[in-house]
């Protein structure tokens, strides 16, 4: 019995102990999408190497000589994480949604509306790592839109075709138009995301406007600034008149159209149900890769000429977050040797310039005297080394092949200019979300009067059958 | 001694009471305070006002009945022959096949649903020029299991002496079948009806897969408002369709009670 005692003693002493090593570690708490930062793990699962978390962890010991240890939780979709940082039920201390989430939760930040998607501006001059190696097309284009303070940019990326060059002639899926071309009928498929298929939409019913800004660009009457306004303008026009028009060219797509996935346009493509389909670059990558290397068959990516949307992911500090340790995270991930560390393993294009970037794309895609001299150096310039640039200082990658890998992960300065940013459609996103709700919905009015009327019926019918029976047996009941 | 029986009854009886509660009336209660409330937690009709005044809403209500109860339709019209030979024929030949019909429902229906897509396209039929007729196939094929086994059920239970007087009273093989065997029958056809209809209209996978997305049942409409964080008018949907199958219920217990030999497999 004496020993029994000491047992629970000691049990209970243990309990007791248990929460105070916990308290005396700080832990960081981090959000992020499914697959996207490198977890050190083979194709299959295994782990072989060390993940960029617990690479973070010993250089912040080292460093400070404080242990941290990282909570770190995946989700699948931006509303998925919306509504979690809704309940409140765990509190975050870096999340990384997309672009216009990212709108949303500053806007809701700067007008004081909504508490719980508020986010913590970060204190940028003490990010080192961060000032030195992003890459200056990126922090321009952070600068200009005001989200600098408030979110690091962490993959970015376009949105185009993706299609099959033995099915599908390159000129003809050069043009948003393609998903009307009745020569591809049911032949591509679309995102089943409305806000893709709004920016689509809309793309496509001002592309006459689109068309001709572009070419003022390329003859230098407009400055590449004054073309993304219009590219911008056009994309994320939600007055209600073009909400009609987007709700109509929306609905012929759909007839002309193969059908909407979410996951299956690679696969499809591949498996060659399919010759085109509307994807991010950074999937059109993987899908490339995986084409080439297991069924031998060559896809390419391209950019719509009437101009596309650029998408980004990047961090950002919850209200209450602890910043110091968040920011401390976050410039470990612009660390470019880390940076390439995540960019090969997801397979998307880092936000992050810099040698080990710049060698990692060499070594993927140049071949060694390539015909075209393809020139990054608007993504690359006042990161590298001396040695990286040629004899005009520029970042040049020589290269056989143009609307591949390389060319889908970096687009070219033509292409990007012509691509505007998919905005946050803030109290509008109901209308969209009805209109959307229209395309998908079965157009059939007359058959459900039709049905309406058959139900009515029935529905009088059994309720008259079910009360004669009852009443029926009553009487039987009683006869007895 | 009695009280001591009654105590243990209410112990056996409160996991599945706790059960209820928290996974059965709570969520309830909260699909039906949702639907009746607005963002800022007021009561509102507008939830409703806005579902009924979209007339696509009603489109793709009525669709998805139209769809439940073909699928039934198509489903009973295979399925009770078929059920009619297994039965009929000796129990060995029977059990194995039957057992035919029940091994897909043992594979993955994701994995099912996926594979029929490859095939149909593999055959010609591809679900993108013709959506509604893919969409079919793979909803006739997902449920007729659930059509054959309860009718087989009751089929075996049949009292076949029946049959034999009513051709000994001169009835051929018509009358026979319609007067005999199909009222007989009528509780195994009753509870197939229930286990189609209602998966079907509320399911979304299928049409998804077979009709490449361009299909859309009422399941789609209260996914896609949940997606953008709408819970007020997206539980309204679940509401209006809880109402549904409500009545569904209702009417085929009625049926039950009518034929109360045999019922449910």
């Amino acid at each position: 019995m004496k020993r029994f005692g000491a047992l629970i003693l000691c049990a209970m002493l243990c309990i007791a102990l248990v929460p105070d090593v916990y308290a005396r570690e700080e832990i960081l708490r981090v959000y992020n999408w499914q697959d996207y930062i490198n977890e050190g793990k083979d194709d299959d699962g295994a782990k072989i190497a060390e993940s960029v978390i617990e690479l973070w962890e010993e250089d912040y010991y080292e460093r400070t000589g404080k242990r941290v240890r990282v909570q770190y939780d995946t989700f699948e979709t931006n509303e998925t994480m919306l509504n979690t940082l809704r309940t409140g039920k765990t509190s975050y201390d870096l999340v990384c949604p997309s672009d216009y989430v990212i709108q949303k939760m500053l806007s809701a930040t700067l007008s004081g509306e909504d508490d719980s998607i508020s986010i913590e501006k970060y204190d940028i001059s003490t990010m080192t790592n961060y000032n030195r190696y992003v890459s200056p097309y990126i922090s321009q284009l952070f600068e200009k839109n005001g989200w600098t303070d408030y979110a690091v940019a962490y993959m970015w990326g376009t949105v185009g075709f993706m299609y099959n060059p033995e099915a599908v002639k390159k000129e003809d899926v050069s043009t948003w138009d393609f998903f009307w071309n009745t020569d591809y009928k049911n032949r591509a498929t679309c995102k089943d995301v409305s806000r893709d298929a709004y920016v689509i939409g809309s793309l496509y019913a001002h592309s006459q406007e689109l068309q001709k800004a572009a070419q003022n660009y390329k003859s230098g009457k407009i400055t590449a600034d004054e073309l993304q306004k219009i590219v911008n303008a056009a994309a994320n026009d939600t007055s209600a008149e073009n909400i009609e028009e987007v709700g109509r060219v929306l609905t012929e797509m759909k007839n002309n159209i193969y059908g909407f996935e979410v996951d299956s346009g690679k696969t499809d493509i591949v498996s060659g149900k399919i010759d085109a389909n509307l994807a991010w670059s950074g999937d059109a990558v993987y899908a490339m890769d995986l084409a080439e290397e297991e069924d031998d068959k060559e896809l390419a990516f391209v950019i719509p000429r009437e101009g596309s949307t650029i998408w980004f992911d990047g961090w950002v500090m919850p209200k209450g977050a602890n910043t110091a340790l968040a920011q401390d995270f976050v410039d470990f991930l612009c660390v470019p040797e880390i940076a390439a560390m995540n960019m090969d393993y997801i397979g998307y294009t880092s936000a992050i310039a810099g040698d080990q970037i710049f060698d990692l794309v060499r070594e993927n895609y140049e071949d060694g005297d390539g015909k075209y001299e393809y020139d990054l150096s608007y993504f690359f310039a006042g990161t590298l080394s001396e040695d990286r640039y040629d004899e005009n200082n520029r970042a040049i990658i020589r290269t056989d092949t143009i609307g591949r890998q390389l060319t889908t992960q970096y687009p070219s300065l033509d292409e990007v200019a012509r691509c505007g940013i998919m905005e946050d459609f803030g109290d509008r996103n109901q209308a969209v979300l009805e209109m959307w709700s229209v395309v998908k919905s079965n157009n059939v009015s007359a058959f459900s009067y039709v049905m309406m009327a058959v139900l009515f019926i029935m529905m009088i019918a059994m309720m008259a059958s079910t009360i004669r029976r009852k009443t029926k047996k009553k009487r039987r009941m009683r006869r007895r | 001694m009695r009280k001591n029986k009654a105590f243990s009854r209410k112990i056996l009886a409160l996991p599945y009471t706790v059960f209820m509660i928290l996974f059965v009336v709570v969520p309830l209660v909260l699909i039906i305070a949702y639907a009746f409330t607005d963002e800022s937690g007021r009561i509102t009709f507008d939830n409703f006002r806005t579902f009924f005044s979209g007339g696509h809403n009603i489109n793709t209500l009525m669709f998805s009945i139209f769809i439940g109860m073909a699928n039934t339709a198509v489903c009973l019209l295979l399925g009770y022959p078929a059920a009619y030979i297994l039965a009929k024929k000796g129990m060995g030949f029977g059990k194995a096949t039957v057992l035919l019909f029940v091994m897909p429902m043992w594979i993955n229906f994701v994995l099912r649903t996926a594979a029929t897509r490859d095939l149909l396209f593999a055959m010609g039929i591809n679900g993108g020029e013709h959506p509604y007729f893919s969409t079919m196939i793979g909803m006739v094929y997902n449920y007729l299991p659930f059509v054959i086994l309860p009718l087989y059920t009751t089929m075996t239970k049949m009292d076949l002496s029946l049959i034999e007087a009513s051709y000994d009273l001169g009835a051929n093989k018509v009358e026979t079948f319609f007067l005999t065997v199909l009222p007989m029958t009528m509780p195994g056809i009753v509870s197939a009806a229930t286990m189609v209809f209602m998966p079907t209209m509320s399911s979304y996978v299928i049409s998804d897969v077979m009709g490449e997305r361009k299909i859309s049942l009422i399941g789609n409409s209260i996914q896609l408002y949940f997606d953008q964080g709408l819970w007020h008018i997206g539980s309204l949907v679940a509401l209006i369709m809880l109402v549904i199958m409500a009545f569904g219920s209702f009417c085929t217990e009625t049926e039950a009670e009518n034929n109360s030999r045999g019922g449910l497999w």
